[in-house]
C-alpha cells in the first residue's frame, strides 16, 4: 500500500498458522509511497493570492498574463535583477528606504507567485534568503513582513533543497506567528512554516525544537477566517512524525482539543478537512491523544461528518481518523462501539456508505476500519457478520483491486475467529466460517495465496488453515482441493520467506501429506 | 596474521595447492588454510592477496573464493549450536577495513574475481547494510556516476549487480517498519541514480542499435539494462515508491520499447545475442507483472499497450523452441491480467480462442528440448512433468494462463478447450505416426488443467473438461495395451501419468484389468516409462475407498506378483535406472502389501541384497537408498511375522553386507545398518546367536558415537541388545563402557537426549544389584552437567530418568543413591528441579511416568512425608495437579530449545529413521492405567493413615484452581481425602 503515512497497526494475524485474525492493526509508520496522493498538493502549497487584502495589489493586473507566458530565461533574468534590486534597497539608508524595500519585495514576490515554474533557483543563487531574513527583522512594517514571508512561502514550496534554504529564516518566521503579530503576517508566516514542515522529518524536528508548535496551535484557537485553516494545515504537517512526541504535546496544549471539537462540529468542509488531517496524525501517533479524542465524543462527530458530507477531500481524513481511533485503543471498540448502541450502528452505516463509494481509497479505508472492529469481541464479529457490510465485503473480495481485497480479507478473517488473550491459539467461530465459505470466499483467499505479496499470501494461508481445521465433518481439505488450493500452496515449496514456506509446507504435510500407508496396508 | 612476504608466499602456495588434481597436497593445503583462518586478520590478508597484481591470477581467484566462503562462515556467528563458540573470528576493526577496501577492489577486478567479491559483499551487506555500513550506498552511487560518465560498462555492471544482490531482500521479507526504513534509505539514495543510468544506457542503445552498432558494444548495454530492471523490481516490490510513480512514464516508455523493438545486430549475432535481449525483455515482463498485480490503478494507462505488446511478442516467442524464460514471464503477465480487475481485455469476441491457438497450444506442444530431456535426463523430466516442479516450464505456465482466464470465463474456456482437445485427438487418429504429439498435447492439457485433490492420503486429480472414464477408455487404454513397449514412449508415459492421476476415478475392475499391461510396461527400456509404470502401481496401492479402506489388497496382485517383482528387478538393470527411486519405492510398497510366500521372499531378499551390495560401493541417491533399506526391513518384518524361522536366512544373507558396510566405513549407511541390526536382534529369541557378539563389540567402540547422525540408531541397537541380552552387558567390563558412552553423550547439549536414552535403557533392563555400584558415578555425571549448563531439555530428561529409576528400583534406592553423592542433595534436587519443572513434561507416556513417580514420592518417601517437609509435600502436589489437570499447551510455554540432532547436522549424513525397522515406544508402567486415578487412590490410602493432616496442607499449598481440580479428580474416582 502506498498511501499511508500514519502508523496504523498492521500486525495482524500471528505469524504461525493457527493463530488467525485477531488483532487490530495500525498501518505502517514508515511509508515509501507517494504521500496521500488522494489529496492533491497537501504537503506543500504554493501561494498565488495573498492571505489578506492588506496588500495593495492593484498594480498587479497588467503583468498578470504576461508573466505566465514569458520565456523561462526572461523570467530568470528578471528574478535575478529583482534580487539585485532588493539588495540595493536593503543597503539603502536614505529617505524612502522602507518603501523602496517594499516595492523591491513586491517585484520579487510577483515573480515567485505567477509562473507555473517560478524562478526559485535563480533567486536563491542570487542570494535572496539573507535579504529576506533581513526584511523579517523585528519592528518592520506589516506590509514588508508580509511580502517577505510570501516570497519565502513560495520558495519553500519548491524542490527539497529549495525548502531547506529557508533554514536561516525559521527563527524569525516562528517569531512572527506569535500573538503580537497581525493576523495576516502570522498566517503568511505559518504558511511558509507549513511548507517547511511538509518537507521532511529533520526539518520538522528543527521547527519543533525552535518552538513552532505552541504559537501554531494557538492560531487554531480563535475563529478568524483563513488563519485557522492555514494553521491547522501547517500543524498537520508539523506533527506527522514518525516521532509521536509532537502529537502528544499538541493535544496537551490548553484549548486545542476544544478547538478541534468545535471546528469539527461547526466548520465548513474546507476547514473541517484540515482539522481532520490534524486528527489523523494525533490519532495515528499518540495514544494519549487517541484516548482524549475518544473520551470527548470525537467518534460521534466523525461519524456525523461521514454521514453528511460527500466531499472526498473531507471524507478521506475523517474516515482515516475514525479508523485510527478504532485501531488505536481497545477501549474504543469495547466501551464505545458497544453492539446495540446507536453510535455503533451509525459507524457501520457510514462504513457501508464508504464501501459502496466509487472511490477506491474510501473503500479500502472502510474495509480497514471494519477489519479493526472485526478484531473486537465476538459480539462485534456478529454485528458485522449480520450487517449490510457482509455481502459488500464478499463481493469486493472477488472483484476489487488487490489492495482493497487484502483489507477485506483481514476483515473476513477476523470475523471467523474469537478474540485471543495472550499468545493462545484463537478459537474458531464455526458458524461464521461456514457461512463465509458457503458464500464462496475461499477462492478469494486462495487467490491471495497466489499473489506475490508476502502479507497477502500469509493471510490467505491463515484463512486456509481455518478452513482445513474448522469446517465441520472434515470437509475442509475437500473444499481446499476443489479450489485448487493444493496447487496454490505448492508454490511455496521453495519460497525464500521461511515463514510462508513452513506454513504452506506444514499445511500440505498435515492435511494432504502422502502417508506412508504401511501400517494400514500391511494387515 | 600480518601482511608480509612470508605470508604472501605461504598463502599463495596453499591456494595453488587447493587447485591440485591430486588429493594429498590438496588436503594438506586445505587444512593449513583452515588453521590459518583462525588467526585474526586472516580475511583481510586474503583480501589483500586478491588485490595483489603480482600474484598469479588463478591463485587470486582461489583466494577470492576462499575469502567469500570465510566471510559466509564467520562474518556473524549467530549459531544455534552451543558447542560452536559464538564469538566471531572477524573482529570489528578488521571488518571496517574489509568494508572500506572491498568496493573499489571489486570494481577494479577482472570479471571472475569480481563475481566472487560481489558475492562476498552481499554476505557482508546481508548483516551490516544499511545501518552498520552507511558508506556503502554513497560509495556505490559515486562509483556508478563515475563509471557512467566514463561509459565504463564493466564497472557499471559490477556496481549494478552488487546493488541488485543487496536489494533482493525487499522481494520476500514481510513489510515491517524496519524494512520500510531500510527501503526508504535505499530509495532516497539510489532511485534517482538508477533512473539516470537507465535512461543514459537507453539512449546509447537507441544510438548504437542502428546499422553502426555491433553486437559487442550492445551486449554490456543490455546487461546493464537488465540489472536496472531487476533493481527496479526489488525497489518496487513492497510498495510503489513516490519516485517511481513520479517517473513512471520514463520507465514505461523504455520498457515498452524493449518489448516491441527488434535489435538485429545483437539478436542475429549467434544464439547468445538473442538470449541477452530476451533476458532484458523477461525482466521487463516481471516488472509490469508486478505493477499490474499491485499497482493496477497507477498502471492502468499503460496496461493496454503492454498487453498488446506482450501478446504479439508471444506470437513470435511461442513458435520458437528456445526462449523459454521470456515465454514464461510473458505468459505470467497475461495470466495476472486475466485475474485482475482488467480481465475484460479477454472478453472480446474470439480472444480466448486466439489465445488458445496462438499461445497455449503452441507452448504446451512437445518440443525438441522436451524429447531430449525425456531421453537424456529422465529424472529431471519426471521432476517437471509429474512432481510439480514445472512451475517454471512453458507447458505448465501456458496451462496457468488458461486457468487464470477461467476464473472469470469458465464456461467459455471449457467449451473452447473441449473442442481443441477433440481436434487434437482427431488429428492424431488421422495419422498417428505423424501427429502423435497432438495426442500428447491433449493428454497434457487434461492432466494439467485438472484440479489436484487428495484421495486416500495421496494427491490425485479431477476435471470437468472431459469425462474421465470415457477419455480413459477411448484415449488412454489403447496406449497401455499397445504390445510394443518401445513404440511412442512419450505417449505411453502420458497415458501412465493419466492413469496415476485419475486412479481414484477408474473403477476397480477396469484398473485391475490393466495391471498386467502396466506390469509389462515395467520392461520398457525408456526410463520414464518404467518409472511411471512403477509409480502407477505404487500409487494404486494408496487408493482408499470411502471409509479409508485400501481399495487394492494382496489378493488383487497375487496373480501377477511374481511377474511384477521380476519386472521391477529387471527395470533396475536398465542403464540409468540402477538407482531408480520410483522402482524401489514400488518394491517397498509391494512388499508391504503382498502376500509374502516363500516363492516371493527368496528372490526378493536375494535381489535386494545384491542391489545393496552394489550401492555400498558408492552411495549416490539417498532417496533410492532409503527406500532400499525400507524394502529390506519391511520384507524382514513381514516375512518373519509369517514364519519366524526365516530370521536365520535373513541373518545369513544380510550379515556379510552389513559387515562390509561397517568395515569399509560406508558411513552414509551406518544409521540404516544399525537399525536393521536392531530389528534383527528384536526378532530373535534370547539368547541371541553368538554371531551378534562381534557387533556388540563394535557398538561399544567410542568412535562410532562421535558422529551425531549415528547416535539415534546406535541407541536403538543398544536398547535391543540390552533387552535381549542383559547379561552379556555384565561381562568383561562392558557396562562401564556403556556408561562411558553415556558420559560422553550427556556432556553436549546436542546429544544429551541420546545420553539419556542409553541411561534409561540400562536402568530399565538391568537389576539394581548390577547397577548399584555404578550409581554414584552416574549421579555425579548428571549433577556435574546440571551444574555446568542447566537447559530445560536437560532438566526434563533428568526428571524422566529419576522417575524411571523410581518406578523400576524404588524410591528408597533413589534417595539413598543420590544422597550418597552428597548429603541432602535429594531434597535439594526435589525442591529446585523436580517440583518447579514437573509441569513442563510433555508426551503421554512421559507425563504418566513422572506423575506416577511423583505420586509415589508423595505417598511412600519418608523424607517428604516427614511433618517438617510439609511445605515440599504441598508444593509437589500442587505441581503434580497442574501437570495432570492442565492441557499441555497451557502448561508449556514455547521455550528456546536446542534444535534436535536431525536439524543441526547439516554437514554429515542426517539420521533417517526407518519406519519398518522402528519399534513402538514401550510404556514402562503398563499396570497403571490412569495417572489421575493412581494419584487419588494413593492419596486416599495415605490420608487414611494420617487423618486430618493432608486436607490442611492442600488448602494452604495448592492454588485455588488446582484445589478444585484435585477435588474433581476425587469426585471422578469416588475417593475422599480425610
Amino acid at each position: 500500500m502506498t498511501d499511508e503515512s500514519s502508523p496504523h497497526r498492521r500486525d495482524p494475524i500471528k505469524s504461525s498458522v493457527g493463530n488467525a485474525a485477531a488483532e487490530r492493526r495500525r498501518q505502517n509508520a514508515v511509508s515509501v509511497g507517494k504521500e496521500r496522493r488522494e489529496s492533491l498538493m497537501r504537503a506543500k502549497r504554493f501561494c498565488r493570492v495573498g492571505v489578506s487584502t492588506a496588500i495593495d495589489d492593484n498594480d498587479d493586473s497588467p503583468d498578470h498574463d504576461m508573466v505566465i507566458d514569458e520565456e523561462e530565461s526572461i523570467l530568470e533574468a528578471q528574478a535575478s535583477s529583482a534580487v539585485e534590486e532588493l539588495k540595493a534597497a536593503v543597503a539603502f539608508q536614505g529617505k524612502g528606504a522602507v518603501q523602496k524595500k517594499i516595492s523591491a519585495l513586491q517585484k520579487l514576490r510577483r515573480l515567485l507567485s505567477r509562473s507555473e515554474f517560478p524562478p526559485v533557483e535563480v533567486a536563491l543563487k542570487a542570494g535572496a534568503i539573507p535579504l529576506l531574513v533581513q526584511c523579517l527583522s523585528f519592528g518592520s512594517l506589516d506590509e514588508q513582513l508580509l511580502e517577505a514571508a510570501w516570497c519565502l512561502t513560495n520558495i519553500a514550496a519548491g524542490k527539497p533543497d529549495e525548502t531547506r534554504a529557508l533554514l536561516p529564516a525559521l527563527p524569525l518566521l516562528i517569531a512572527h506567528i506569535g500573538e503580537k503579530s497581525s493576523l495576516p503576517v502570522a498566517e503568511q508566516c505559518a504558511w511558509a512554516l507549513g511548507n517547511v514542515a511538509g518537507e521532511g522529518e529533520d526539518l520538522r524536528n528543527i521547527l519543533l525544537s525552535q518552538g513552532a508548535l505552541l504559537p501554531l496551535a494557538r492560531m487554531m484557537l480563535p475563529i478568524k477566517g483563513s488563519t485557522v485553516r492555514t494553521a491547522a494545515w501547517a500543524l498537520s504537517n508539523l506533527i506527522k512524525g514518525p516521532d509521536q512526541k509532537a502529537a502528544t504535546e499538541l493535544i496537551k496544549i490548553n484549548g486545542v482539543l476544544k478547538a478541534i471539537i468545535q471546528h469539527l462540529k461547526n466548520a465548513d468542509d474546507e476547514l473541517a478537512t484540515e482539522v481532520a488531517w490534524v486528527i489523523v496524525y494525533l490519532s495515528a501517533l499518540s495514544n494519549m491523544a487517541t484516548i482524549m479524542l475518544v473520551k470527548n465524543n470525537v467518534v460521534q462527530l466523525l461519524v456525523e461528518r461521514l454521514a453528511s458530507s460527500n466531499s472526498l477531500q473531507l471524507l478521506i481524513p475523517v474516515l482515516r481518523s475514525l479508523g485510527n481511533l478504532v485501531a488505536g485503543d481497545s477501549c474504543t471498540t469495547y466501551d464505545l462501539l458497544v453492539p446495540g448502541h446507536e453510535i455503533t450502528d451509525s459507524v457501520i452505516t457510514v462504513l457501508v456508505k464508504c464501501l459502496k463509494s466509487e472511490h477506491r481509497v474510501l473503500k479500502k479505508e472502510a474495509a480497514w476500519v471494519l477489519s479493526n472492529i472485526a478484531a473486537g469481541s465476538v459480539e462485534h464479529k456478529q454485528l458485522i457478520f449480520s450487517s449490510e457490510a457482509l455481502p459488500l465485503l464478499l463481493h469486493l473480495l472477488s472483484s476489487a483491486p488487490f489492495d482493497i481485497r487484502k483489507e477485506v480479507a483481514y476483515t473476513l478473517g477476523n470475523i471467523c475467529v474469537e478474540p485471543v488473550e495472550g499468545d493462545g491459539r484463537p478459537k474458531l467461530i464455526v458458524e461464521h466460517l461456514v457461512s463465509l465459505v458457503n458464500h464462496g470466499c475461499l477462492s478469494g483467499f486462495i487467490e491471495l495465496i497466489r499473489s506475490i505479496d508476502a502479507e497477502a499470501a500469509r493471510l490467505g494461508l491463515q484463512f486456509m488453515e481455518l478452513v482445513l481445521r474448522g469446517m465441520p465433518n472434515g470437509e475442509g481439505p475437500k473444499l481446499v482441493e476443489q479450489e485448487d488450493g493444493i496447487d496454490a500452496m505448492e508454490r511455496f515449496q521453495f519460497h525464500e520467506n521461511d515463514d510462508l514456506r513452513n506454513m504452506a509446507n506444514g499445511l500440505v504435510d498435515k492435511y494432504f501429506g502422502e502417508d506412508y500407508g504401511l501400517e494400514e496396508s500391511s494387515s | 596474521m600480518e601482511w608480509n612476504q612470508e605470508t604472501v608466499q605461504f598463502l599463495s602456495h596453499c591456494f595453488l595447492n587447493t587447485l591440485s588434481p591430486s588429493p594429498a597436497p590438496r588436503r594438506q593445503a586445505e587444512s593449513s588454510l583452515a588453521s590459518a583462518s583462525e588467526q585474526p586478520n586472516y580475511a583481510l590478508v586474503v583480501l589483500r592477496l586478491v588485490a595483489e597484481p603480482s600474484v598469479d591470477e588463478q591463485i587470486r581467484m582461489a583466494a577470492a573464493l576462499n575469502f567469500k566462503n570465510h566471510l559466509r562462515l564467520w562474518w556473524t556467528r549467530s549459531s544455534t549450536d552451543p558447542s560452536v563458540p559464538t564469538d566471531s573470528r572477524i573482529q570489528g576493526p578488521e571488518k571496517e577495513q574489509i568494508k572500506s577496501l572491498i568496493v573499489p577492489l571489486m570494481l577494479s577486478s577482472a570479471t571472475r574475481i569480481q563475481n566472487q567479491l560481489s558475492e562476498a559483499l552481499a554476505v557482508i551487506s546481508k548483516h551490516d547494510f544499511p545501518k552498520s555500513w552507511p558508506q556503502l550506498l554513497p560509495d556505490l552511487v559515486s562509483s556508478l556516476q563515475k563509471a557512467s560518465a566514463a561509459s565504463d560498462y564493466v564497472s557499471v555492471i559490477g556496481i549494478l549487480s552488487t546493488a541488485n544482490s543487496i536489494f533482493k531482500k525487499f522481494r520476500y521479507q514481510y513489510k515491517t517498519n524496519d524494512l520500510l526504513l531500510d527501503l526508504k534509505y535505499c530509495l532516497d539514495n539510489f532511485a534517482s541514480p538508477l533512473l539516470e543510468i537507465f535512461l543514459k544506457t537507453a539512449q546509447l542503445i537507441d544510438y548504437t542499435s542502428g546499422p553502426v552498432g555491433t553486437a559487442e558494444t550492445l551486449r554490456p548495454l543490455f546487461e546493464s539494462q537488465r540489472l536496472c530492471c531487476r533493481i527496479f523490481y526489488s525497489l518496487n516490490f513492497i510498495d510503489l515508491p513516490e519516485f517511481f510513480e513520479d517517473h513512471m512514464r520514463e520507465w514505461m516508455t523504455e520498457f515498452q520499447k524493449y518489448l516491441t523493438t527488434c535489435y538485429p545486430s545483437l539478436e542475429k549475432s549467434g544464439t547468445n545475442g538473442l538470449i541477452i535481449v530476451d533476458e532484458l525483455r523477461a525482466a521487463v515482463c516481471e516488472n509490469i507483472n508486478l505493477y499490474v498485480e499491485k499497482n493496477e490503478e497507477e498502471f492502468q494507462g499503460y496496461l493496454h499497450t503492454f498487453a498488446t505488446a506482450v501478446w504479439s511478442l508471444l506470437g513470435d516467442v511461442s513458435q520458437s523452441s528456445s526462449r523459454d524464460r521470456l515465454a514464461i514471464t510473458a505468459i505470467k503477465f497475461l495470466t495476472t491480467v486475466s485475474t485482475s480487475v482488467h480481465h475484460t481485455l479477454f472478453a472480446g469476441d474470439g480472444v480466448i480462442l486466439q489465445i488458445c491457438q496462438s499461445i497455449v497450444i503452441p507452448n504446451v506442444r512437445l518440443r525438441e528440448e522436451d524429447e531430449e530431456l525425456f531421453e537424456m535426463n529422465y529424472v529431471e523430466f519426471i521432476r517437471r512433468d509429474m512432481e510439480g516442479s514445472d512451475l517454471d516450464t512453458r507447458r505448465r505456465i501456458a496451462c496457468e494462463l488458461f486457468k487464470g482466464i477461467a476464473t472469470n470465463y469458465k464456461a467459455h474456456v471449457t467449451a473452447i478447450l473441449s473442442v481443441q482437445i477433440q481436434n487434437l485427438l482427431s488429428s492424431f487418429t488421422a495419422n498417428p505416426a505423424a501427429n502423435w504429439k497432438d495426442k500428447d498435447c491433449a493428454i497434457y492439457l487434461v492432466v494439467s488443467l485438472a484440479t489436484k485433490r487428495t484421495a486416500g492420503g495421496s494427491v490425485s486429480a479431477s476435471t470437468d473438461l472431459i469425462d474421465v472414464n470415457s477419455f480413459f477408455a477411448t484415449v488412454i487404454v489403447s496406449e497401455l495395451q499397445n504390445q510394443n513397449v518401445s513404440e511412442f514412449p512419450m505417449l505411453k508415459a502420458g497415458a501412465l501419468k493419466f492413469f496415476t492421476m485419475f486412479r481414484s476415478h477408474i473403477p476397480k475392475d477396469v484398473a485391475l484389468g490393466l495391471v498386467p499391461d502396466v506390469v509389462r510396461l515395467l520392461t520398457s527400456e525408456s526410463n520414464v516409462v518404467h518409472s511411471y509404470a512403477a509409480s502407477c502401481i505404487e500409487k494404486l496401492f494408496l487408493v482408499k475407498d470411502e471409509g479409508g479402506k485400501a481399495r487394492y489388497t494382496s489378493k488383487d496382485i497375487d496373480p501377477v506378483l511374481l511377474m511384477l517383482m521380476n519386472n521391477l528387478f529387471t527395470a533396475l538393470r536398465y542403464s540409468e535406472s540402477e538407482e531408480n527411486q520410483y522402482v524401489m519405492k514400488c518394491i517397498m510398497r509391494v512388499l508391504a502389501v503382498a502376500d509374502l510366500s516363500q516363492g516371493v521372499v527368496a528372490p526378493s531378499i536375494a535381489g535386494l541384497t545384491s542391489v545393496l551390495n552394489e550401492v555400498c560401493k558408492n552411495p549416490k541417491n539417498p532417496v533410492f537408498n532409503h527406500y532400499l533399506f525400507e524394502s529390506i526391513s519391511v520384507l524382514v518384518r513381514r516375512a518373519c511375522e509369517r514364519d519366524a524361522s526365516l530370521i536365520s536366512t535373513f541373518e545369513a544373507t544380510l550379515f556379510p553386507t552389513l559387515q562390509t558396510i561397517l568395515s569399509n566405513d560406508v558411513t552414509e549407511f551406518f544409521p540404516y545398518a544399525f537399525q536393521l541390526l536392531a530389528q534383527l536382534v528384536d526378532l530373535n529369541r534370547s539368547p541371541i546367536p553368538a554371531s551378534y557378539m562381534p557387533i556388540f563389540e563394535i557398538l561399544l567402540s567410542a568412535d562410532l558415537w562421535n558422529r551425531s547422525s549415528n547416535v539415534p540408531a546406535l541407541v536403538r541397537l543398544l536398547q535391543a541388545f540390552l533387552q535381549k541380552a542383559p547379561h552379556e552387558l555384565n561381562r568383561e567390563g562392558r557396562l562401564s563402557l556403556v556408561l562411558g558412552i553415556f558420559n560422553r553423550l550427556i556432556a553436549s547439549p546436542s546429544t544429551e537426549e541420546q545420553g539419556f536414552y542409553v541411561l534409561n535403557t540400562v536402568i530399565e533392563n538391568l537389576e539394581y544389584s548390577v547397577i548399584a555400584n555404578y550409581m554414584s558415578h552416574i549421579w555425579h555425571a548428571l549433577f556435574t552437567r546440571l551444574h555446568k549448563k542447566q537447559t530445560v531439555k536437560f532438566v526434563k530428561s533428568l526428571l524422566i530418568f529419576m522417575s524411571l529409576f523410581l518406578v523400576k528400583h524404588g524410591s528408597e534406592n533413589l534417595v539413598i543413591s543420590m544422597n550418597a553423592v552428597q548429603t541432602g542433595i535429594f531434597v535439594m534436587i526435589l525442591e529446585q528441579i523436580w517440583i518447579p519443572n514437573l509441569k513442563l513434561i510433555t508426551g503421554t507416556i512421559e507425563v504418566k511416568l513422572t506423575a506416577v513417580a511423583s505420586t509415589r514420592l508423595l505417598c511412600e518417601c519418608p523424607d517428604i512425608l516427614d511433618v517438617a517437609a510439609a511445605r515440599h509435600w504441598g508444593k509437589m502436589l500442587d505441581s503434580l495437579v497442574t501437570l495432570l489437570s492442565q492441557p499441555e499447551e497451557d502448561r508449556v510455554e514455547g521455550e528456546p530449545e536446542v534444535p534436535d540432532i536431525a536439524e543441526n547436522v547439516a554437514y554429515t549424513a542426517a539420521f533417517v529413521s526407518l519406519q519398518n525397522a522402528g519399534k513402538k515406544e514401550e510404556d514402562p508402567l503398563k499396570d497403571v492405567r490412569d495417572a489421575k486415578e493412581f494419584l487419588v487412590a494413593s492419596l486416599t490410602r495415605i490420608s487414611a493413615l494420617y487423618p486430618g493432616r493432608f486436607p490442611q496442607i492442600i488448602s494452604e499449598a495448592l492454588d485455588a484452581a488446582n484445589q478444585s481440580a484435585l477435588f474433581q479428580f476425587c469426585n471422578t474416582y469416588k475417593c475422599v481425602l480425610v
